[in-house]
């Protein structure tokens, strides 16, 4: 068999159209619940127009494909034709060619017949369509697929001539089953109907029959198997270039020149960028324009589709075009040197705000819109303009080329520094002399262990970049590696404070600080590394030993393929909301965690690492807004709003942060020491419970009030005051006034669940004993709700338990609140206890069994 | 160089490759040199470089801050500078100055203002004419006499009224301190002067600006901070704006710059870029352990500045604006950005005429295309911002070529999480200690996608020239299988022992001991060549093209004069090479016809060349010679002459 080319290629799509096709689904494989249901044929469709998409997408005038449909109501086949009968109910519904949108769109219009038609028919149909079309041309490649949900009987005759035409005619053969068994996803259906299960095991033997040319496999398979990740192949250009070193020009006999060609070794690859569409407004006769929507409008479309369509009404989205204006601000500034900075800032963003008041951009009115035949290139140097009509200015002249500068050891490279893409730079091909020039330094250098700095121009006049050249030894041939490094120009040198080296205001030189780890804590961490390791967590090799886990060759960007995914997906289904895209490809998150077996072996390490260094979320504080751009020092009431339900944003955390100051002269520092210190005091109290043991120190942490006033100490931003919220009882991170968003802030912060679901426990309990509970019921059950959401998922499942026996409890004594009792008890099992069976479904483990639980609530 | 139009093209879906510079170029950058004119300040001594010229500390100080001017307005453009002198008895005229008036001896010789070529141009003026007089500065400044000397506090407050009068309220504001003096408040009522200095200073901060000292000391007067300054000085005065002190304050955060005069430029270099962090984000090391960091980037290619387009309004140029708007071509309609849907390229519409170009119909109320938030969506593939430990490998696992783009640096963040420092002080440690390498999965941004990075630890420290390497980690972005391609060329000629060992030998001598990758000596020629034009035509000057020294060309004499011989002998070696001799595999696959009167020998066509005699040859005596040089073979006989005539004329 000739190797497969690109094109070339007649797939056949032959599509059960039968009255089975129409039942509905309502899950997806996974058994999610659909957003809305869609028939056994809409679904199988998405194959057959994934496929074509993919053939749109490439667009070879040498990729085609036809569509023949079986249980239709007209019959109107080659074959049918040449016998005048026989073949029924099939239909030739699309002929062999290039397909386009218009494809597509002719699938959609597809719908259940309500007789079957028999697939082995269809199927002779479409082999003997695409031998008519192919004639002489022998070379192409034929393929056929077959999406049937096997529900109708087959006439299976000429089985055997079928099988044995399908290989001489060496096509390849796919069945796509709706709700086939399949070993490989794995499915397998519940209540198959007997003449399914019949022909489920045809198919396979026919299948089996095929050897190469067939495969089958379920329609959740087919479907996840189209968006799999493939790596597209882009075949390196090889460039032609020089090494040299020396001066080639004028002592040409001592330098060195060498033809060599470069080509990319690494080169990113960036998803698919997005086309943009609008919702095209229509023109009324009037002549005004309006957006057309579902309440009026029946009038035809200006696109005038099909009458038998025209039923519904349509909406148009066309493409948009990217437009460049340029505007200018012909006032006079105010002064005319000393420019005010705000005056250049309000510079239109070229990014419009988001502005909901129609179609046009909002631009400053004081702008007005200029061609662009009247600007002049040109820079600013400061605030002074510098003409520069050609848009650059001369450039350096240089020779193309790649000149060796010096060489180096390897071991003194600094990986980080790699600006970019790796290239490849081989002796040329066709010249041995050149091979053999190159390989000789590489194997120099290799054994040396060096590498070159070099010098590349890619063009005569193109500017210079620097690199270094590491050898490569290959199987088959040495070549060198060129990696581009930074100009002086491209490396910053930011000033970060020392993590061991920490100098007292006395000039001492701290050994024991909270930021230097301990002995313990080194050791813990020692044992983590070591526990993480993933040299040995890979797939094992022939004999027997592991590789290490992770190999960049098998790491798809995830981006991109989502991206391509989403995009073919779009382009198959007419409506996302009643067909939303499925879930990724498994392969692209298969690095997404830490191997299983490398977690399991490092649990009892990270356990060890979390109670040695204690890390704890700092809760984000409000943003202040700045008048003036002055600040008054920090009193204590400033700190009242260190905990908010809507945390800023990090990055108005941080614009605030410049105000907060620590400032201490070095007398107080001891005083001060304790405040800032706290996350390490902490650590000593461990066992306890934290938060009680922070707000309890707190009063010690309040800096003295004498410094109120021109030294701003903030309070140490972790520790919860409690005067904060009134409502809430010191200690206890949910208040009484908003306890679920209190709760549910905490758990987005995701550190100590475990103290928020004690907390709004027993805050719900708190208000269910007192008068006039009832008025908050709704809001105690919505609390209740989120609890116990969150005890199942976070592994708090006793916690739960334990409370709602407790709360049971108390409801139901005196006094209690037996009203609100019976709202629990009618609210049912999804506010009941949890049993071992739900626990293990979310992966977690409960002392209550299943009758027990639907007992409690009796 | 891409079209003009294409340098906005790129928006907020496809910003990847935009993110370093519009992030850093987005803030402004306001600083005001704070320098001392006393009397020891402007006390002429010799030249540490030139021989009998003379020059002064504060000529020291001004020539470093021009230098500085010249250096941000290339930089950061819309950046704000400003001098402030003190311990001078100059007045201002009221005419330069600005809004409310400054403390007694102190003197605004350049306002904040945004850079600009008659501003640098004035300072350079002033330098010169020192270079001419060395009374100049004196003349001008005159310092304050008999010991006396303004209050530091005082000169905070300055400070503080000049930066709140010019500096817009967002930008990072920072005055650097150049002076001389370890102890200005000795003499009575020190205790109070140093209080007021301390308390002007912390009002300062909260204005949110930022003191860089830069103490001078020499060898007479060595400056010793415990005097005053180490009393005055916040613990967090080296820190960047956004990076509020967690620490304790009884820790000197970092070493306060005291340098020699000659160092003065070189340290204010490192501190010329505000340091500003491009993320911060949460470190998942394990399920609920969780660090808080932050990443800077350390390396990323300084390009040419963007030109702009102006227009000509006659007594003045103005700077356009740039809009890209999205319109529905046959509708010459504009479309907000808000209400745009995101799809597939229809693309050409086939037979079927249901399509036209570029359109999609669809009934009402369905959905076919994708909003904003969706695309984002599948970028992140549901991911929030931040890095996943997945473990650990060997630091040679990390290899040369698995390289796409530059690494970012990652350093601890005690103020989203308490106790990051300790545990990314462990891991650092641990990490170096047993040669390992992390792995991690990374989203930095929002509108970014996930990325596996190796996570290099790098130790502190410190080289000669007293810069210190900082703790923490480079975050190397690892390529896709996406983005590796397969070598074209699988097979070649390897060398013999005795060629490699003819390369080894001047590779031996070519090599630095020692030596590394120098970014330090190589500074972009391209970028500098550019600039130089710029700064030439912006204070009307003629540009000497000749002037401009490339420091990264290779220093071909040391080469000839250490390894000229040896390449010699290699070139032969290589020449007599076996492999090369017997192999020839490709050359033979041509037309072996011809192939007895293709031997032209290089000599040969050079001779017939300078004889005007190259039409001679055949085109196939040509192609051979013109491939053998890497030139290109397409084309007429007259084409493959034209070729080698330019080649030989080179």
């Amino acid at each position: 068999m000739p190797a497969e080319r690109a094109g070339y290629t007649v797939t056949m799509f032959v599509v059960d159209i039968g009255p089975s096709m129409g039942r509905l689904r309502t899950h997806d494989p996974e058994g999610n619940e659909l957003a809305q249901e869609i028939t056994n044929l809409e679904w199988g469709l998405q194959f057959v127009k994934l496929k074509i998409q993919e053939m749109i997408f490439n667009g070879r005038k040498t990729d085609q494909c036809g569509v023949i449909v079986f249980g239709s109501r007209k019959t109107r086949n080659i074959l049918n034709k040449r016998m005048k009968e026989g073949y029924d109910r099939v239909l030739e519904y699309i002929p062999i060619a290039q397909p386009n949108a218009g494809t597509l769109a002719r699938l959609d219009a597809l719908e259940p017949s309500d007789e079957a038609g028999d697939p082995l028919d269809a199927v002779i149909v479409a082999i003997e369509t695409q031998d008519d079309h192919l004639g002489s041309k022998k070379t192409w490649t034929r393929k056929l697929v077959l999406v049937t949900d096997g529900e109708n009987p087959i006439e299976v005759d000429d089985q055997g001539a079928t099988a044995r035409k399908i290989k001489d005619l060496d096509i390849a053969v796919t069945v796509v089953g709706i709700d086939f068994d399949d070993e490989e996803y794995p499915y397998t259906e519940e209540d198959k109907s007997h003449i399914k299960t019949e022909n489920e095991a045809f198919y396979r033997q026919l299948i089996d029959d095929l050897g190469d040319n067939g495969v089958m496999g379920t329609c959740a398979l087919a479907l996840r198997e189209t968006v799999r990740p493939d790596i597209k192949v882009t075949k390196s250009v090889l460039m032609g270039t020089t090494l040299r070193l020396g001066d080639t020009d004028s002592r040409p006999e001592e330098a060195m020149e060498i033809n060599v060609k470069t080509s990319k070794c690494t080169a990113q690859s960036h998803a698919k960028s997005w086309k943009k569409f609008g919702e095209r407004k229509k023109r009324r006769e009037d002549g005004k324009v309006k957006v057309e929507d579902d309440d009026e409008d029946d009038e035809m479309d200006v696109d005038g589709e099909e009458p038998t369509q025209g039923a519904k009404k349509k909406v148009t989205f066309a493409q948009l075009k990217m437009r460049t204006e340029y505007y200018v601000d012909r006032r006079d500034h105010d002064e005319d040197e000393d420019v005010k900075m705000e005056e250049v800032e309000k510079e239109p963003e070229p990014e419009p705000e988001e502005d909901d008041d129609g179609p046009t951009n909002k631009i400053d009115p004081g702008l007005e819109q200029v061609d662009k035949e009247e600007l002049i290139r040109g820079f600013k140097y400061g605030t002074t303009y510098v003409p520069c009509p050609d848009g650059q200015f001369g450039r350096l002249p240089t020779k193309k080329g790649i000149d060796i500068c010096g060489f180096f050891l390897a071991k003194n490279f600094r990986r980080e520094l790699c600006l970019g893409e790796i290239q490849y730079v081989w002796g040329d091909p066709s010249q041995p002399e050149q091979q053999v020039a190159i390989s000789s330094i590489a194997q120099a250098m290799f054994e040396k262990n060096a590498m070159a700095i070099a010098r590349w121009v890619t063009k005569d006049g193109m500017d210079a970049k620097m690199g270094v050249l590491a050898p490569c030894i290959a199987e088959g041939v040495d070549c060198l590696l060129w990696a581009q490094m930074p100009f002086a120009d491209d490396v910053r040198k930011y000033t970060f404070a020392s993590l061991d080296n920490l100098v007292s205001k006395k000039g001492e030189v701290l050994k024991e600080h909270a930021y230097i780890p301990t002995e313990t804590q080194l050791e813990a961490m020692d044992n983590f590394v070591d526990a993480m390791d993933l040299m040995d967590a890979g797939e094992k090799d022939e004999e027997g030993n592991r590789a290490p886990w992770f190999d960049t060759r098998l790491s798809y960007n995830p981006a991109i393929h989502r991206v391509k995914q989403a995009q073919f997906h779009a382009a198959v289904v007419s409506d996302i909301n009643k067909n939303p895209l499925p879930p990724p490809h498994p392969e692209l998150l298969k690095y997404f965690e830490p191997p299983r077996r490398v977690l399991k072996r490092a649990r009892e390490a990270i356990e060890e690492v979390k109670s040695e260094f204690k890390v704890k979320q700092v809760p984000k504080k409000v943003a202040r807004t700045r008048k003036d751009g002055h600040v008054h020092a920090h009193d204590d009431d400033d700190e009242m709003l260190l905990l908010d339900a809507k945390p800023p944003t990090r990055s108005a955390s941080q614009s605030q942060s410049q105000i907060k100051v620590t400032a201490s002269p070095a007398g107080k520092g001891k005083a001060k020491a304790g405040v800032a210190d706290d996350s390490a005091t902490e650590d000593d109290s461990d066992g306890e419970d934290l938060l009680a043991a922070s707000a309890a120190k707190k009063p010690a942490g309040t800096p003295p009030p004498q410094r109120k006033a021109h030294n701003p100490l903030p309070t140490p931003a972790r520790s919860l005051s409690p005067e904060f919220d009134p409502a809430r009882a010191p200690g206890r991170i949910v208040g009484n006034t908003r306890p679920l968003a209190d709760f549910k802030a905490n758990i987005a912060r995701g550190d100590m669940v475990s103290k928020a679901v004690e907390d709004l426990g027993a805050v719900v309990a708190e208000i269910v004993m007192r008068p006039f509970a009832n008025r908050r019921s709704a809001e105690l059950m919505e609390c209740l709700e989120a609890l116990r959401d969150t005890c199942l998922k976070e592994d708090e499942i006793d916690a739960w338990n334990t409370f709602m026996k407790d709360l049971r409890k108390k409801c139901t004594s005196e006094p209690g609140n037996a009203q609100f009792w019976s709202l629990v008890q009618q609210a049912g099992r999804k506010i009941g206890l949890i049993s071992d069976v739900e626990a293990e479904e979310h992966g977690g483990t409960s002392s209550v069994s299943e009758s027990k639980a639907e007992k409690f609530l009796a | 160089m891409p079209p003009y139009d294409d340098w906005n093209k790129i928006d907020d879906e496809e910003d990847e490759e935009l993110q370093d510079a519009s992030y850093l170029e987005s803030k402004k950058d306001v600083i005001l040199f704070c320098i001392d004119c006393s009397e020891s300040m402007l006390e002429l001594r010799e030249d540490p470089v030139y021989e009998n010229v003379q020059t002064c500390h504060a000529y020291a100080a001004l020539d470093a801050a021009m230098q500085i001017q010249k250096k941000k307005v290339i930089t950061g453009p819309n950046d704000a500078v400003g001098i402030l002198l003190f311990n001078t008895t100059r007045k201002a005229e009221t005419s330069r100055n600005q809004g409310s008036e400054i403390k007694r001896n102190c003197y605004v010789y350049q306002p904040i203002a945004p850079l600009s070529a008659p501003k640098i141009q004035e300072v350079i003026q002033l330098l010169d004419a020192f270079r001419e007089d060395p009374e100049e500065l004196k003349n001008q400044f005159p310092p304050l006499t008999d010991g006396k000397r303004v209050a530091m506090g005082d000169v905070f407050t300055s400070c503080n009224w000049v930066l709140r009068d010019g500096a817009p309220k967002t930008a990072s504001k920072r005055v650097f301190l150049i002076t001389d003096e370890d102890d200005p408040h000795s003499g009575p009522g020190a205790k109070q002067l140093v209080n007021s200095a301390r308390t002007t200073l912390i009002d300062l901060t909260q204005s949110g600006v930022t003191v860089e000292p830069f103490f001078i000391s020499t060898e007479e007067k060595p400056f010793d901070l415990s005097k005053f300054y180490s009393s005055v000085l916040l613990p967090n005065n080296l820190v960047d704006e956004d990076d509020v002190d967690p620490d304790d304050p009884s820790v000197l955060r970092e070493s306060i710059f005291t340098s020699r005069i000659e160092d003065l430029l070189a340290h204010m270099r490192f501190h010329e870029v505000p340091k500003r962090a491009q993320f911060s984000i949460p470190f998942e090391l394990a399920k609920g352990l969780t660090l808080g960091v932050k990443g800077y980037g350390l390396v990323t290619e300084q390009k040419k500045g963007a030109y702009k387009y102006f227009v000509d309004l006659g007594e003045r140029m103005e700077v356009a604006t740039v809009q890209t708007v999205y319109v529905d071509e046959d509708r010459q309609a504009e479309v907000d950005k808000t209400k745009m849907v995101y799809g597939m390229d229809v693309g050409a519409a086939g037979d079927d005429d249901e399509d036209h170009g570029g359109t999609r119909v669809v009934e009402s109320g369905q959905r076919p295309f994708y909003t904003a938030e969706d695309i984002k969506s599948f970028r992140t593939l549901g991911m929030e911002p931040g890095l996943k430990l997945l473990g650990f490998k060997d630091r040679s696992e990390l290899l040369f070529e698995d390289n796409v783009k530059h690494s970012l640096f990652i350093y601890p963040d005690e103020m989203t999480y308490a106790g990051s420092k300790r545990t990314f002080s462990a891991l650092l440690k641990s990490m170096v200690k047993k040669k390992k390498i992390g792995l991690v999965l990374s989203l930095t941004r929002r509108n970014a996608s996930p990325t596996f990075c190796a996570l290099l630890p790098q130790e502190e420290k410190q080289d000669e020239a007293g810069w210190t390497e900082p703790a923490g980690f480079h975050l190397i972005p690892l390529p896709f299988a996406d983005d590796i391609r397969a070598a074209p060329v699988e097979e070649g000629c390897r060398a013999s022992d005795e060629t490699k060992n003819a390369a080894r030998a001047w590779i031996d001598k070519l090599s630095v001991k020692n030596g590394a990758y120098p970014p330090d000596s190589y500074p972009n020629p391209a970028l500098a060549f550019h600039n130089a034009q710029l700064q030439a035509t912006a204070f009307g000057e003629e540009f000497d093209e000749d002037a401009f020294e490339d420091l990264t060309a290779p220093k071909v004499d040391m080469i000839h004069k250490r390894a000229g011989k040896l390449l010699e002998a290699w070139k032969s070696a290589v020449a007599n090479d076996e492999s090369a001799l017997s192999a020839a595999p490709t050359v033979e696959k041509r037309g072996t016809k011809r192939k007895a009167d293709i031997d032209v020998s290089e000599a040969e066509i050079r001779s017939r060349f300078a004889d005007d005699k190259l039409n001679k040859l055949t085109v196939e005596q040509l192609k051979v010679f013109l491939k053998s040089k890497g030139q290109a073979v397409s084309g007429k006989k007259q084409d493959l002459l034209d070729r080698v005539e330019e080649f030989l004329s080179k």
